[in-house]
């Protein structure tokens, strides 16, 4: 077994073993929890760094077919490429983090533990999977668990609206790319989901124009949704703030980079004619992220609202590099998507504690937290200046990147981004510490304390450590992402007849 | 990956520019190296700080010596490598970077000695010095930057470690509010600075300033119709940093932090990057002048010549504002807005004569005596208790003998008073304003009239006359960490400008700021020709600008003299202050700081939180009511009309079904 399909069974082995413990054993049901998801990130960190930058195609590969339906071939295909390969990464890391910060979790701490598990396992698989089934099958392991997550062990009164909401919003969307990848697949001509053949034999054959328009359109609102795409967003900050602190960092952090996986494996390479007719949409929507959420981002008073808001307003930064269609700003979306990754997680993670610590997620009921809590205290102004796109971070990198890929083709879009990350961002950011951390500590929060055991400190270092290292070193990112970036772009700009024996060439190999 | 192996060939030969890496990493190492050994013994981190930034002096000093043209320290590190924008850190090390170096780790190891003092029982000390020498790590990393990106990068750590040292004192709110001020002011200039790398980039395809400036060498109308939108562009950065009008109101309010960081950040070094940066892309301003068709009625407007007026009315603004300040270290602050606005206008005036070397001298002078002067202030407001109203201090003079001194000669520099440095360099931008613009000659003048007033109204105001308060009265000198630096720093204040500091710098440029051009560039390379050529030199140097442009010299010391003599008449023997009496209501109209703060206040923040209201209610009631709701109401609504056909009822559903039954037989039967 391949190193890439030990790691996505890791999870759903350790959940597997949760669900033998007894249920009133709760230290060691996490116990299991935390060993098996700190094994998953070792793995995971060992796959990124054993995975060969500048090499083409996939590596880890391996393809098990267990189906042959006729003219459909199900096949458990697996690999890594430079897309996938970050986002692997963060996930098993972010996936630990967030049993790692569950430990206030005591009601129904096992069914809890499994539905984390498989958000982990589901995520990681879908980044694995070169099967659009079961890309599509794990994105639904991991999305289900969430509705139930929010329900049960959500907080506030509104939560079983956000509930509702979410469960909405996210179906609908997934049963629109659904229909989007049936008609892709029915008139490909292929005999199977597998994405590596389906490329190639859209490659050969392009799709009829009208059908590629409406398999573009499906999967952008589709899969647009799940990232929170304008106007399809509005589940997302609710839904979030609702959400127990690991939910909303799964979620936020990993599952929405599952449907920006969905549009850079299919929509854009596989409908070329599509994106260069349709791809300003992508451009025009982004906005709406980048101004609009930026925006109601800067008024928001509970904190985890306005954490959502921005985080929606990044993914506009994502959005804006898949508009691009060259080789940087595909770059930049991948880099935003594994910082941001780390991001939302982190910041989920702190307001879970300031929420524990202080009983309010109002902003205006905080105030002089720094003086008490030095070290969350520490980690939430570099949460928060990382939000806001300062160098150093690895946000930074990745909308940098997008700004650059974009300003050829769409320099008022740039600059509308370069307004919202940089000034907006800014604005609502510093507010935030500003109220959160500066000023005289209050009386009514001396309760509150810091995080101060090795333990409780791990996850949050962890991410925020991951933050700096991609800050610092983006090209460790970078070197993996660009022939990947490049084979999606090539392939999205070939719009023309069938191609030549140079790109058949720079195709990767085909599954055995 | 060409331009690179090819730039290894070139400096393969020549090994001293990995120096200049050296003086970049010393502090960082040490500074990081403090923070995670040596946290929790605060000496300790504070002596690993220091030497590591006097590492970086002693090698900026060897630079000195060793370095001739332009090079570069090219790495193997490449930052972001992608397709077509490949950006790694490389170090340029030339004149203008090494003397820059050499003023940022000078001053910044005087500062961080004497903060030994000054911060001396502070609870977070030792994360004081960490955040300086991240800060000191991030300006040296603007200097040697040898892309505009990775200036970029380091531009904004410069901002971070800024915002957090004004924000040192958390707890105090005002504290917060200036450092959350500072930084978003930043931003705006930053937004500029990155859309006018953008715009470099689209153009010209490269971020590189070496082969930017080749380039540009090569041909001037490089950018065509964008080189005005470029210049301005990457002018509001510094415009930011620089703290320029209208973006100048966040330094004065970060006053709010430890005086040791308003000298070394707020007067010596990061407000000077916004200059060091327009003098580094110099080449912009020389260029062809070029505007979008939308902004073709500007014509040949330079944006050079826009970049000198903003300077100049800075200049003027804050020289009248700082005569009506009462608070000692807000008097400097806006003595340093009105001395960046002088460099800036250098800048842009020297974008005719084709070199921005008067800026580049003013700067450097500035640097040290304007270091020293808060320094001295710092030491005052540590011996009165912390008390920063000057009308509470008096007669000082003989209780702080060493603060005194240092900080009249400071004051003499700053005023420009001959044979003091100040003097030197203010003559060398009136030199260039008489040449190329009358206008802003006089208002060039006028400042330094202006400056002489304000300083003097300081002086005499805050160590003459009798103590105003008690503890003014029982002031005594600081301790030995504190007046050491301030009498190392006099020595520069006083002389620098006696070395051929600016046929230095000048060389870089070509010509320099002084009539006559070098013309024979290899003749004046290096330290022992410096040497050999300084008892000339020197001579040259104390009454250079007097045989160079006497009116231009006779005029400025004119305007010295006069505003000196004015502030002996109004503040000689004053209890109180004259002004507000003489002046009526502009009096209050500069002590408010022309209302700038509130105006801003006013429109800006409440303009971006109403269009925020707004999106935010749509967001609320149009999406988030109407559609969701909307359909969470129309499923709800059919789910009930569904219910009421669910009556358990048996003869409706007879009914139902009969009903059913007639509808197909009648569409079968039709």
């Amino acid at each position: 077994m391949t190193l890439l399909n030990t790691l996505i069974l890791v999870p759903f082995l350790t959940a597997l073993l949760v669900v033998l413990v007894p249920g009133n054993y709760r230290f060691v049901i996490r116990c299991i929890a935390l060993l098996g998801t700190a094994i998953a990130a070792v793995l995971g960190t060992v796959l990124f760094f054993k995975f060969v930058p500048g090499g083409a195609g996939f590596q880890f590969e391996s393809s098990y077919q267990w189906a042959d339906a006729g003219g459909l071939r199900l096949a458990f295909h697996t690999g890594v490429d430079g897309i996938s390969a970050g986002m692997l990464l963060v996930s098993a890391v972010v996936g630990f983090a967030a049993v790692a910060v569950s430990w206030e979790i005591e009601r129904q701490a096992k069914l809890y533990y499994i539905l984390l598990l498989s958000i982990i396992g589901g995520a990681l698989g879908a980044f694995a999977s070169l099967d659009l089934f079961y890309l599509y099958f794990f994105n639904e392991i991991a999305l289900v668990p969430t509705f139930i997550m929010i329900g049960v062990w959500g907080r506030g009164d509104d939560r079983n609206y956000a509930a509702f909401k979410i469960t909405l919003y996210l179906t609908l969307g997934a049963m629109v790319g659904l229909v989007g990848l049936i008609a892709l697949y029915t008139r490909s001509g292929a005999d199977s989901l597998d994405i590596v053949k389906l490329q190639q034999a859209i490659a050969a054959k392009p799709l009829a124009p009208g059908l590629q328009d409406f398999v573009f359109f499906c999967l952008v609102i589709g899969f647009g949704t799940l990232v929170g795409l304008f106007p399809f967003h509005s589940w997302a900050p609710q839904g979030y703030a609702c959400a127990p602190t690991a939910t909303a960092m799964l979620h936020a952090g990993i599952l929405k980079k599952v449907g920006l996986l969905a549009l850079l494996r299919v929509a854009l390479p596989m409908l070329p004619g599509a994106v260069s007719r349709w791809g300003w949409v992508l451009a025009v929507l982004c906005v709406g992220n980048l101004l609009y959420c930026g925006f109601v981002a800067m008024r928001q008073r509970d904190l985890n609202l306005l954490i959502g808001n921005s985080s929606l307003a990044h993914m506009g930064f994502a959005f804006l590099g898949l508009a691009t269609v060259n080789v940087i700003g595909v770059t930049g979306t991948v880099l935003v998507m594994v910082s941001h990754a780390l991001l939302a997680a982190l910041s989920f993670a702190l307001s879970g504690w300031l929420r524990r610590q202080t009983g309010t997620i109002e902003i205006g009921q905080m105030g002089g937290l720094l003086a008490r809590m030095p070290f969350i205290g520490t980690v939430l102004i570099a949460c928060f200046l990382a939000g806001c796109g300062v160098p150093g971070f690895a946000n930074f990198a990745g909308e940098l990147t997008v700004m650059f890929g974009a300003w050829h083709g769409l320099p008022a879009v740039v600059v509308v981004a370069a307004w919202s990350g940089l000034v907006i961002g800014g604005v609502y950011m510093l507010r935030s510490i500003r109220d959160i951390l500066h000023g005289a500590p209050r009386e009514e929060l001396r309760e509150a304390r810091d995080a101060v055991s090795w333990w409780r400190r791990l996850p949050f270092a962890v991410l925020v450590l991951g933050l700096i290292y991609f800050g610092i070193f983006p090209n460790t990112l970078a070197n993996r992402i660009r022939p990947a970036a490049a084979e999606v772009v090539r392939l999205a700009k070939n719009t023309g007849p069938a191609p030549t024996a140079k790109a058949a060439t720079a195709t990767p190999a085909p599954a055995k | 990956m060409d331009a690179h192996a090819a730039q290894q060939a070139v400096d393969a030969g020549s090994k001293f520019q990995d120096l200049a890496w050296m003086v970049l990493a010393a502090p960082l190492f040490c500074g990081v190296g403090g923070w995670f050994f040596a946290r929790r013994n605060p000496s300790l981190n504070a002596a690993l700080n220091i030497a590591g930034i006097l590492i970086g002096f002693v090698l900026s000093v060897v630079l000195l010596g060793v370095v001739d043209g332009p090079s570069t320290a090219t790495t193997p590190f490449h930052w972001l490598p992608v397709e077509g924008l490949d950006i790694s850190l490389s170090l340029v090390v030339d004149r203008l970077s090494v003397s820059m170096a050499l003023v940022v780790t000078a001053v910044a190891s005087l500062v961080m000695v004497y903060s030994t003092a000054y911060m001396k029982g502070d609870p977070s000390y030792s994360r004081f010095f960490s955040t300086l020498g991240l800060f000191v790590f991030s300006m040296l990393g603007i200097v040697f930057a040898e892309n505009l990106v990775m200036m970029f990068v380091f531009w904004e750590l410069v901002g971070v470690s800024s915002y957090l040292l004004i924000g040192f004192w958390h707890a105090k709110p005002a504290a917060g509010d200036a450092a959350k001020k500072a930084f978003l002011t930043n931003r705006l200039g930053d937004f500029g600075f990155l859309l006018g790398i953008l715009v470099i980039w689209g153009v010209v395809g490269t971020v590189s300033i070496p082969e930017l400036a080749a380039k540009f060498k090569a041909d001037h109308g490089l950018l065509g119709p964008m080189a005005g939108i470029a210049g301005l562009l990457v002018f509001l950065g510094a415009m930011g940093k620089s703290a320029q009008f209208p973006l100048h109101v966040w330094l004065p309010d970060a006053m709010e932090g430890p005086t040791p960081v308003s000298a070394l950040i707020h007067a010596a070094t990061m407000v000077a990057a916004g200059v060091y940066m327009l003098c580094r892309v110099f080449f912009l301003y020389t260029a062809t002048a070029g505007w979008p068709a939308p902004l073709a009625f500007l014509g040949d407007l330079q944006a050079s010549t826009i970049i000198a007026c903003i300077g100049g009315f800075t200049a003027v603004l804050a020289a009248l504002i700082a005569v009506q300040q009462n608070d000692i270290k807000r008097i400097l602050a806006y003595s340093t807005l009105s001395q960046l606005g002088y460099m800036v206008m250098a800048v842009g005036l020297g974008a005719k004569a084709g070199t921005p070397v008067a800026a580049m001298y003013h700067l450097v002078t500035h640097a040290f005596f304007k270091a020293m002067l808060f320094l001295g202030a710092g030491s005052v407001i540590h011996a009165c208790h912390h008390e920063q109203d000057i009308w509470k201090m008096g007669g000082l003079w003989r209780k702080m003998p060493v603060t005194f001194w240092t900080f009249l000669i400071g004051t003499a520099a700053l005023a420009g008073l001959p044979p003091f440095s100040g003097f030197y360099s203010k003559d060398d931008i009136l030199a260039v304003a008489l040449e190329s613009s009358p206008i802003l000659f006089g208002v060039a003048v006028m400042v330094a009239g202006l400056t002489t007033f304000y300083m003097s109204r300081l002086v005499l105001v805050a160590f003459f006359g009798p103590s105003r308060s008690d503890a003014a009265g029982h002031a005594h000198e600081s301790p030995r960490p504190m007046t050491v630096p301030l009498v190392i720093l006099a020595v520069p204040s006083l002389a620098i400008a006696w070395f051929p500091l600016a046929d230095y710098i000048g060389g870089q440029f070509g010509a320099h700021g002084h009539a006559k051009v070098v013309a024979d560039e290899s003749a004046r390379v290096g330290v022992a020709p410096m040497l050999e050529g300084m008892s000339a030199a020197v001579n040259d140097a104390l009454f250079g600008p007097f045989n160079h442009n006497l009116l231009a010299a006779t005029l400025g010391l004119f305007a010295v003299l006069l505003g000196a003599s004015l502030a002996w008449a109004a503040y000689g023997n004053a209890t109180k202050d004259p002004l507000p009496g003489l002046l009526g209501r502009f009096a209050r109209v500069l002590r408010n700081r022309f209302y700038l703060d509130e105006l801003y206040e006013g429109i800006f923040i409440p303009l971006h939180d109403f269009v925020g209201t707004v999106i935010d209610w749509v967001d609320r009631w149009v999406l988030g009511g109407l559609v969701i709701r909307g359909a969470h109401g129309s499923v709800e609504l059919f789910g009930r009309a569904l219910r009421l056909v669910q009556s358990g009822n048996l003869q409706t559903y007879t009914f139902l079904s009969a009903a059913g039954l007639a509808v197909v037989a009648w569409f079968i039967l039709r």
